[in-house]
């Protein structure tokens, strides 16, 4: 007697047996040389191992698995470049990539909604005015979020957008434009830069709650800023002077930005006759 | 041109006179028009020339991004 068959005989669970004896031949599903098999449609497995290769190579990033999002993320960081190609010590935003690609996001119907990510220390007055004005005018709901900073034409660019975050701890610094040109006529220089000036007091104050004299005052102020006169605003500073619409981070923006896109949603709705 | 920025400018713009100017030039790149540059013996786009909105949300296609030119 060996050693199992000393055991007690439970019929159907001991000693265990299978329903069919192991080895090929039994599975209808085998195929023994699918290759040579006449009249199967094959199907192709492209592998990505290339290219995630070369993504590691190149950016020390590895590649991801591709999640269709019905949203998209504009980061807008360092300085905003315009019509100066800016020395390479500063990190920048082009804003000649980012116009079309706003085009591209308004355009495509699988895109519902844009986040814009900003740190930033400000930049070209123009190239930034250029993107907050396209930003604007999207009729898809966008949402912003300053982590970090928002600094100058970072401020404009902010507000444009439907609905603005800013971190607790992210700030905004709001000063006069400063003369980096030639100076020839003063009174004339003074006028141009009013103007230049103008144009950015016009577009904060129309798209978030501040008024003018209210931005004119903390551009203006003195005492804050060590090299500049203005105003550095910290996360609810921002909130309370009328600028940014609420204190808040991705949750809170993602949040938002989802409820916007339902809002669109059902006001595109056609209501049944 | 004004740069509206609480940086200073002369940390902003340090290096421009020293900047070397390599030259670009015209060509396609998987079929999209752009400019690209030879730097360091690699060619990287410069700027896309595609009137194709489409063309700015590709991945591999980005100021700065390493090419191969189509040319």
């Amino acid at each position: 007697m060996t050693f199992y068959e000393s055991f007690e005989q439970v019929p159907g669970i001991f000693p265990y047996q299978p329903p069919s004896p192991p080895g090929p031949g039994n599975d209808p599903d085998r195929r023994e040389n699918p290759d040579n098999e006449p009249n199967k449609e094959r199907t192709k497995v492209v592998g990505k191992t290339k290219s995630s290769m070369e993504a590691v190579k190149e950016m020390g990033a590895t590649q991801i698995p591709e999640v269709k999002s019905n949203i998209h993320c504009l980061t807008i960081v360092g300085q905003i470049e315009g019509h100066l190609v800016l020395p390479p010590q500063n990190k920048t935003t082009k804003y000649e990539h980012m116009i079309p690609q706003l085009v591209a996001l308004e355009q495509n119907p699988e895109v519902e909604g844009v986040l814009i990510v900003l740190n930033t220390v400000g930049g070209d007055v123009e190239a930034g005015l250029a993107i907050a004005e396209i930003i604007s005018s999207m009729s898809k709901p966008t949402v912003s979020v300053v982590l970090g900073g928002g600094h100058s034409i970072g401020v404009p660019i902010a507000v444009a957008t439907d609905y603005a975050f800013i971190a607790e701890t992210a700030s905004m610094t709001i000063h006069p434009i400063r003369l980096t040109g030639l100076v020839i006529g003063v009174p004339q220089t003074y006028e141009y830069l009013d103007k230049m000036q103008d144009r950015v007091v016009r577009f904060v104050t129309a798209h978030s709650a501040i008024t003018e004299e209210k931005f004119r005052e903390l551009m203006f102020r003195t005492g804050e800023l060590a090299r500049d006169i203005g105003t550095v605003l910290i996360g609810q500073d921002a909130v309370e002077c009328g600028l940014i619409n609420e204190v808040g981070g991705m949750q809170q923006a993602l949040a938002r930005l989802k409820n916007l896109i339902e809002e669109r949603k059902t006001r595109n709705e056609v209501p049944l006759q | 041109m004004i740069l509206y920025t609480p940086m200073q400018l002369e940390l902003v713009l340090a290096g421009l006179e020293q900047m070397t100017h390599h030259p670009e030039r015209a060509t396609t790149v998987h079929g999209v028009p752009a400019l690209v540059r030879k730097v360091g013996g690699r060619e990287e786009l410069v700027q896309l020339l595609s009137t194709n909105p489409a063309d700015y949300l590709r991945g591999d296609l980005y100021p700065g991004a390493p090419v191969k030119p189509d040319d």
